[in-house]
């Protein structure tokens, strides 16, 4: 085996608490977040950066945690599914998920609610066509997407349907 | 009961989505126990070789391992579902059968300290012949993959009713096609993992995605030799299960081996590829039907061969081998039908139970039907109406069907579809088509056929419900807490639901047959009602009326017309602990079946208790220069005797006509080197069908309010995954006046039938 390289000090603000931490270099964001941090909320689907499973928000972009080396978010803030609820009570897209009946087995939907918030935030009142390219970087084997694709639509209030062909 | 129902039919957010949405639901691979292990699997990389033999001195001696296990530890014992189908060694002892089969394993502090002693493994095999589809399984002197199963016929189902030959004697038109499918692949979101956990009194606590805790436990019991009390099968959340989770595989044997050895706790996480080969995938399928019709298009005789690719072991093979007929026997009237199912065993992973049951069987079924209806200028609409199921009549092999909405599922879908403005009358390259299917509500399971559940009342008037049945995504956590709170009076949020875990639940069937909400509902409807009755004994002297004047609303009991006079449910719950009489009720349901009813030596007799029914339309645009088809639009429905809650229902229908349908019938199949090597094992190749795949659905839900069912309520969704698929089959047909017999309709496959159109050759089925 080779000779382990030396292990650096990772530091980020993840979900709003700076942390700071011993890690191998080759250690993917994924790895520390579910090892180190013990926020196992986002998910390894493929690890392939395929399912979106994993997805996180790093200074605000969506990134494959799985594919993103931890170090790459060093000094930068790291938004997981854990912390998109704030003191207690749920983020408007956790509640619209819920209440659509977004969720089934609900191991897409950590990567489906950043993604969620990602378009949000670029795209207030994102019309059908836009939720779903944003989401076509993820799997859900569970709903055909319909009730992701309403839940995500309520909360720009931009109806089913408007700009699809 | 009250007739006013406050929760039943209601569209409720599911009691799980928070915790979900939160990304605090614990799956198995987020649990970490102190002092945990790592493991990981060695894996053979031939599809067919004898193991020679297996040295893992130079791997115990990396830093960090803890314990190694390889064929030596298994005993030889074999494995099986069935007591004939006992056929695989969980860890092999003398021969692989298959690419990706588990040779050893290894427990260490950290995975790199594993992976790193896994290399380290010497096994020495002697490859052996690869055979790697039924032909040459069946082939003359083909070499056996069980000694005791002659051209390697794995399974045969054989069922003859009425006279098949005078049937087609009869027969005005007759018809005989061929269809195929490779296999189809589950791909669940979450990759299988295992934590397996050795208590201080010899226990073995164990956590895993699964469809059946108590099967799982009763196998594994059998298997380390341990009382079933032992082996302690617990909750977590499952990431989807689509037939994929129903049996026993050597991930849990190992990681129980590997934890019993270091007596520590062992976390075996799969990644994407050991999840698609070394759990389950479908059975690739050749589907030879014959169909004979009388001039109005009514089947009169229909006989069936199918050769289902099994792989190297039996799983669930009788099972998987009959569900394909059994649902087509249900949907429609057959007078004469005879069915040859072969479960074959070649050099490929495993075949399960897969929730589309065979696109090569069910899309066969019916698009042959539209071919027998074009012939003879009749609608497939008409022809499908003529054929189907009403409520009342009695299946082929012997199974009453006490409620049945399919005509109406025919009749609306078709409505909503627009089937008579469009079908035979939409422009070149669009086509519309039909598909028809019903399912299982359970099978016959001997003494594990039935569910039991208990209710205790806590202190405080909430209460707790304690359930066998197991949630893998689907809902049933909701179902049971929603059917609990109906029949006790309380909000959702009173009741507290311990489910799926074997030291705590009574026994339950599982949820890989449909079966959840008719058993495992219907049991805790019955125990609720139970502890129900208790409480109003106990209230009945205090409110100074009688048991059955009273009633349980909103945490209160009532005198019913008076509601003045009321109890707090908690004060009657410490009246009858004052009284030595605890409220704990207790219910059961244990579905009529014939249960000398057997996949293979007796197919006939009650399969179920009920059926549910659906009908699916799907229009379909073809490109007739790259042979891509876009799904324009799915009307899906569904008889699911009464949706308890139309938002789980509908979420059913939509992922459904995702998985079997899109995705089932357009794109998904796995692919294999003449070695035997899956090409597309991950989500990079294996192509799912994403949000940008999907069409506008609208879903119909059709309520035949069963006799049985709790409140009515039979099983939602698997028809629609099958429906779907026939659907698009037929709609694609239609489009370019041409049946294709190979499925999935890739680009390619559908080029090539329209060139094969153009050049005027004849349609042609796939050639065995």
């Amino acid at each position: 085996m080779d000779k382990p390289r030396p292990k650096q000090i990772f530091s980020a603000q993840v979900n709003g608490q700076w942390v700071e931490l011993l890690i191998a270099p080759q250690e993917t964001l994924l790895e520390v977040l579910r090892d180190h941090l013990e926020l196992t909320g986002s998910k390894e689907g493929c690890g392939e950066g395929v399912c979106g499973a994993c997805t996180v928000l790093v200074d605000n972009q969506p990134r494959r945690a799985c594919l993103t080396l931890a170090l790459e978010a060093q000094g930068l803030p790291v938004l997981t599914v854990e912390g998109l609820a704030q003191g207690g009570e749920l983020s408007r897209e956790q509640r619209s998920f819920i209440a659509h009946g977004a969720i089934q087995c609900g191991y897409c939907a950590p990567g489906m609610l950043m993604a969620t918030r990602d378009l949000l935030s670029r795209q207030p009142t994102p019309g059908e066509e836009a939720i779903r390219r944003q989401i076509s970087g993820h799997v859900c084997r569970c709903t055909g997407y319909a009730k992701i694709v309403e839940a995500v639509a309520a909360l720009g209030q931009a109806s089913p349907g408007e700009d699809r062909p | 009961m009250s007739p006013q129902l406050r929760y039943v039919g209601q569209r409720l957010p599911r009691v799980d989505s928070e915790a979900k949405a939160r990304g605090a639901a614990l799956f198995a691979g987020d649990i970490r126990l102190p002092r945990m292990l790592h493991a990981k699997v060695l894996r053979s990389p031939h599809a067919h070789a004898r193991i020679l033999s297996v040295d893992y001195s130079e791997a115990l001696k990396v830093p960090g391992v803890r314990a190694v296990v390889s064929g030596q530890d298994s005993a030889a014992v074999k494995w099986g579902v069935f007591r004939y189908t006992r056929d695989q060694v969980l860890l092999p002892v003398e021969r692989v059968r298959f690419l990706g089969e588990e040779v050893a394993a290894i427990a260490a502090e950290s995975l790199t300290a594993a992976e790193e002693a896994l290399a380290l493994i010497k096994v020495q095999y002697q490859p052996l012949p690869v055979m790697l589809n039924v032909w040459e399984a069946m082939a003359e002197g083909a070499p056996l993959l069980h000694d005791d199963h002659p051209h390697n016929i794995n399974v045969h189902v054989a069922i003859n009713v009425g006279d098949v030959e005078q049937g087609f004697r009869e027969s005005h038109l007759v018809r005989e096609d061929t269809f195929s499918a490779p296999e189809d692949s589950y791909f669940m979101t979450e990759p299988y993992a295992v934590v397996a956990n050795p208590l201080a009194d010899g226990s073995l606590e164990l956590w895993m995605p699964n469809a059946a805790p108590h099967q799982k436990a009763k196998a594994l019991a059998n298997a380390l030799k341990l009382p079933l009390g032992k082996v302690i099968v617990r909750k977590c959340a499952i990431g989807g299960a689509f037939g994929g989770r129903s049996d026993v595989f050597p991930a849990e044997f190992i990681a129980a081996l590997l934890a019993i050895k270091a007596q520590r706790p062992v976390r075996l996480v799969y990644s994407r590829e050991e999840n698609s080969l070394a759990t389950r995938k479908g059975h690739g399928m050749f589907t030879m039907i014959k169909t004979g019709v009388d001039q109005e298009g009514r089947v009169l005789a229909r006989d069936i061969t199918c050769y289902m690719d099994g792989g190297a072991y039996s799983s669930t093979g009788p099972i998987a081998t009959s569900v394909p007929f059994l649902c087509m026997e249900q949907c429609y009237k057959l007078p004469n039908v005879r069915f040859n199912g072969y479960r074959v065993y070649t050099n490929k992973p495993i075949g399960g139970m897969y929730r589309v049951h065979g696109r090569a069987f069910a899309s066969g079924v019916d698009l042959q039907l539209d071919l027998l209806a074009e012939e003879l200028g009749l609608d497939p609409l008409e022809v499908r109406l003529k054929n189907a199921r009403q409520a009342g009549e009695t299946t082929p092999t012997g199974s009453l069907v006490q409620s049945c909405g399919l005509t109406e599922c025919i009749t609306k879908s078709a409505l909503a579809a627009g089937w008579r403005a469009k079908y035979g009358k939409l422009p070149p390259w669009r086509g519309i088509g039909l598909g028809t299917n019903s399912v299982q509500t359970g099978f016959p399971m001997g003494i594990r056929g039935g569910s039991s559940a208990m209710v205790k009342f806590n202190e405080d008037g909430q209460a707790t419900v304690i359930s066998g049945v197991v949630d893998n995504g689907q809902g049933n956590d909701h179902m049971l807490v929603q059917i609990a709170a109906e029949v006790l009076g309380l909000e959702l949020g009173d009741i507290q639901l311990i489910s799926a875990d074997t030291q705590a639940t009574p026994n339950d069937p599982g949820s890989y047959s449909m079966i959840s909400t008719l058993a495992g509902g219907g049991a805790v409807k019955a125990a609720c009602q139970d502890a129900l009755a208790q409480l109003l004994a106990v209230a009945a002297p205090a409110l100074q009326a009688p048991p059955q004047d009273l009633e349980a609303q909103g945490g209160q009991i009532m005198v019913a017309n008076d509601p003045d006079r009321a109890l707090p449910v908690a004060k009657a719950v410490r009246l009858a602990l004052a009284q030595g009489k605890p409220i704990m009720g207790r219910g059961s349901f244990f579905p009529r079946v014939d249960n000398k009813r057997e996949w293979l030596s007796n197919p006939f007799g009650q399969l179920s208790e009920t059926f549910s029914f659906g009908a699916c339309v799907a229009e379909v645009e073809v490109d007739p220069t790259t042979g891509r088809v876009r799904i324009l639009n799915l009307v899906l429905s569904q008889d699911c005797g009464r949706a308890l809650n139309p938002l789980i229902v509908e979420g059913q229908f939509e992922g459904g006509a995702a998985m079997g349908g899109v995705g089932g019938m357009l794109a998904e199949e796995f692919q294999w080197t003449k070695e035997g090597r899956c090409l597309n094992p991950s989500f990079l190749e294996y192509k799912v069908p994403l949000a940008c795949d999907m069409p506008a659905m609208a879903n119909i839900i059709v309520e035949s309010m069963d006799q049985s069912g709790p409140f009515g309520a039979k099983e939602a969704g698997m028809s629609v995954a099958m429906s779907a698929a026939q659907a698009i089959a037929g709609a694609v047909a239609n489009a370019i006046g041409r049946p294709v017999f190979e499925y999935p309709l890739t680009p390619a496959r559908v080029l090539r039938a329209i060139q094969e159109k153009l050049a005027g050759l004849p349609a042609k089925g796939p050639q065995g």
